[in-house]
């Protein structure tokens, strides 16, 4: 018996008396980003949408370069046998009217459009937030920027579109001004009415108590809430950025005759919609599933991105 | 809302219409090449050729425009000797004295002086100022029609004053003698039954396309082909035209036909075409589709928002996914497509024309499509944030009804903003429907600015910038004045206590 209690003594050492273990606060570990991917994760359509948005972003950027199409080389122009084929086993998406394969013009073409949406909307998100945040922050600010709101959201947009075609020339660089240069005040706008429901909240107001500089404030208090609602905004830009890109080529505005892109070959194909439906349809088709999976992702995105749905 | 606030927005938007305006301006008058404006210009083609001929269209024509100012030797001349004396073929040779003055007085003020290559004489010309240029045209923007408007040498005995009278199509009228339109004011039968033609808005005259029209005249004259009737003229005599007596104006010489029509110089008319102008139709076509829209995006979204998460609220993402993913070129040619297979539709505008009911009805709906679209997403969003307040809790504990709930809590709050854009999506008829308009042949003003621009007509242009930012930012403020009229709490200026 004594015995026993003896080596139970053995098996129990004296614990000293921490004071800083008895400060830990035992709370679930939370990491935002952790539970972002997990709300995301959570639901199998996404991942499937997600999945195939990857695809097929990895393939529009790695196909052009196999292929190395441009719509100004055109070996086929004088077999007439090569021109306007179906969809079949050769040519997997047919042939166009100079003979060349759809398949490699609308995944040249598909790359353009993406790196000009994905360059236009991070460029027009990083202004207009920038400028948005502290223009909804300041009163003195927003008497003179809704003027110049005013001023530069009425400019008309084609006539700016066609002179800096001019001036630049037609091509990527002046499509990605034109694009950038009159559309981060609507993002600024969006995000200054964003910021003002919010700013003058009670937690902001007891921040501001605290005495915590403005800067601080726009970037620890407010930005962080708005990330689902940019989120959103992202995901309809971007598919919007891409309709734009094909009205502007429809209107003859778009990269120019050297380069391929979505909106080109749709505009192009238009005329041959009633003898050969497919050419306008398969480039139609790929700009839809990817503009689709696109804003199902950034929906998705933006949903899981909302700290409300952590719980 | 306080009616200081009210001016102080107006001014302030007014302002704003003035920079868009300078902005547009120093687009179109520096950025693009001046010699671009030949183009499309067939009197410039056929001058090629003879190159002084050449060189003195194309300066007037700059000058016309605005451009530069530019002065020829013989202008100078002329203010130093009578016309068509021997003094003057003198003075204007290259190598007479005036000339040696013209080239220094010119060049002292800035002007650029050459010669021409052909018989070597001098000219002189400047560049005007953007700001210069625009301020002239704000000047000539509005006209007022007054008994001294018209200045004809040929004519000077013309008597000048107003009376009252009839038109010959019998309405009532004042009439004006020396003042460009004979019927200042006047009625008769046609929508809105009282016309004027005191103040008008002058644009300028449209260059190189439509040459020679008035601008507002190629937007706001209807189109198509003359509808002839009998008609009885002031002098009796009787034919078959498609004259409308309102818009007479003065014309400085007349011929022979003029003269068996009527009794004074007043003999430059207008004529009744069958198809409406750009603008109306545009305007029609875009009221329309604004009521198609409104119609039925509103009860959708209210209907998503009420079985939210069931299988209406899924089908509704599925219609606004599809239309902001897809380009409004490729759904409209499926839906033209979809729809011309299933019913006896046209697939043009033009098959039937605008008299016929079956030509509109297409382009209606494919203009409605995307704002149905953004009508369901907006207002199932606002109901969906209504639904989860307080307020709707505490009504839902009275213990009213669903239907009483939407109908006199949710439906009211989410309405606010959604009447915010009333304004602007009526104010955006105006400026016509490109892709739609295209895909239809709808003779609208879709068209116009980009050809406009492809064409280089400046004026055209600048006209309808201005037209299209003065009714958009105009319609801002309307937007703003409707939400507080629609819920009292909204208060815009900042004195009011909220901010």
């Amino acid at each position: 018996m004594e015995n026993e209690n003896k080596n139970l003594n053995d098996l129990f050492t004296f614990a000293e008396f921490d004071e800083m273990e008895s400060e830990h606060i035992a709370a679930p570990r939370y990491s935002y980003w952790k539970s972002v991917f997990r709300t995301f994760f959570r639901n199998k359509f996404t991942v499937a949408v997600a999945i195939l948005l990857l695809f097929i972003l990895c393939f529009a950027l790695i196909q052009p370069m196999r292929s190395g199409y441009s719509p100004i080389v055109t070996p086929n122009i004088n077999s007439p046998e090569l021109k306007f084929l179906k969809p079949c086993k050769e040519h997997i998406f047919g042939t166009d009217h100079v003979g060349n394969e759809v398949f490699d013009a609308v995944w040249a073409g598909a790359r353009n459009s993406i790196i000009i949406s994905f360059v236009c909307t991070g460029i027009n998100m990083i202004i207009g937030i920038l400028v948005g945040a502290v223009w909804g922050f300041s009163k003195k600010m927003d008497k003179w920027m809704i003027e110049v709101y005013n001023i530069v959201a009425n400019i008309p947009f084609l006539l700016l579109a066609m002179i800096l075609c001019y001036v630049l020339g037609a091509g990527m660089k002046s499509l990605i001004i034109t694009m950038t240069c009159t559309e981060w005040v609507i993002v600024a706008y969006f995000i200054r009415t964003q910021v003002m429901i919010i700013r003058d909240r009670e937690y902001n107001m007891a921040s501001k108590c605290l005495g915590t500089r403005t800067m601080t404030m726009i970037t620890k208090n407010i930005l962080p809430y708005l990330i689902s609602v940019i989120m959103t905004y992202v995901a309809r830009m971007i598919p919007n950025l891409i309709s734009y890109e094909v009205f502007l080529s429809y209107m003859g505005l778009g990269l120019g005759t050297t380069n391929a892109s979505l909106g080109q070959s749709i505009s192009l194909y238009t005329s041959y919609m009633r003898g050969y439906p497919h050419l306008f349809w398969i480039p139609v088709g790929v700009l839809a599933i990817i503009s689709i999976s696109l804003y199902i992702v950034g929906q998705r995105l933006a949903d899981a991105a909302d700290p409300r749905t952590h719980m | 809302m306080s009616k200081g606030y009210f001016w102080k927005r107006l001014l302030r938007s007014l302002l704003s219409i003035l920079i868009i305006m300078l902005i547009v301006f120093t687009m179109v008058y520096t950025l693009v090449p001046r010699e671009n404006i030949f183009f499309e210009d067939s009197t410039y083609r056929k001058l090629s050729s003879k190159s002084d001929d050449k060189t003195e269209y194309v300066y007037s024509t700059w000058q016309k425009l605005g451009y530069l100012d530019y002065v020829r030797i013989n202008d100078y001349a002329l203010t130093l000797y009578e016309a068509a004396s021997p003094e003057i073929n003198e003075a204007v040779k290259p190598d007479s004295k005036e000339s040696k003055d013209f080239v220094d007085l010119y060049t002292s003020k800035g002007y650029t002086v050459e010669t021409y290559l052909g018989n070597g004489r001098y000219y002189a010309y400047k560049d005007v100022p953007v700001i210069k240029r625009m301020a002239l045209w704000l000047s000539q923007l509005i006209k007022i029609d007054t008994p001294m408007s018209v200045k004809d040498p040929n004519n000077p005995d013309l008597k000048r004053g107003l009376s009252f009278g009839r038109t010959p199509s019998g309405g009532l009228a004042l009439i004006g003698s020396g003042t460009t339109h004979k019927y200042l004011l006047y009625t008769d039968t046609n929508f809105p039954w009282i016309h004027q033609n005191i103040i008008k808005l002058n644009f300028g005259t449209s260059y190189p396309t439509y040459q020679g029209m008035e601008v507002i005249r190629v937007l706001f004259q209807s189109q198509g082909t003359e509808v002839k009737r009998p008609v009885t003229f002031e002098t009796g005599y009787e034919s078959e035209s498609g004259i409308i007596f309102g818009t007479l104006t003065y014309k400085e010489k007349l011929d022979r036909m003029d003269k068996k029509k009527f009794v004074d110089n007043y003999a430059t008319y207008e004529t009744k075409k069958n198809q409406p102008s750009m603008i109306g139709t545009s305007f029609l076509m875009g009221i329309f589709a604004m009521v198609l829209a409104y119609g039925l995006g509103l009860p959708f979204g209210l209907l998503m928002a009420r079985r939210k998460d069931k299988l209406a609220d899924k089908l509704g993402m599925v219609y606004i996914i599809f239309i902001i993913a897809v380009p409004s070129l490729a759904y409209i040619y499926l839906f033209r497509y979809l729809m011309t297979s299933a019913f006896d539709l046209p697939t043009v505008f033009t098959t039937y024309g605008p008299g016929d009911i079956r030509s509109w009805i297409l382009p209606v709906i494919s203009l409605s499509l995307p704002s149905i679209a953004g009508l369901m997403l907006w207002t199932r969003r606002y109901v969906v944030d209504q639904m989860n307040s307080d307020y709707v809790k505490f009504a839902k504990a009275k213990g009213l009804n669903q239907g009483e709930i939407f109908r006199g809590h949710i439906f009211k709050n989410a309405i606010i903003p959604i009447a915010h854009g009333i304004p602007a999506s009526l104010a955006g008829c105006i400026t016509g429907a490109i892709i739609t308009e295209a895909i239809y042949s709808v003779g609208g003003m879709g068209k116009m600015l980009p050809s406009a621009i492809n064409q280089y007509n400046n004026v055209m242009i600048i006209a309808l910038a201005f037209m299209f930012s003065t009714v958009s930012v105009l319609s801002v403020l309307a937007g703003d004045i409707l939400i507080t009229k629609v819920d009292p709490r909204i208060s815009l200026s900042e004195k009011a206590g909220r901010s």
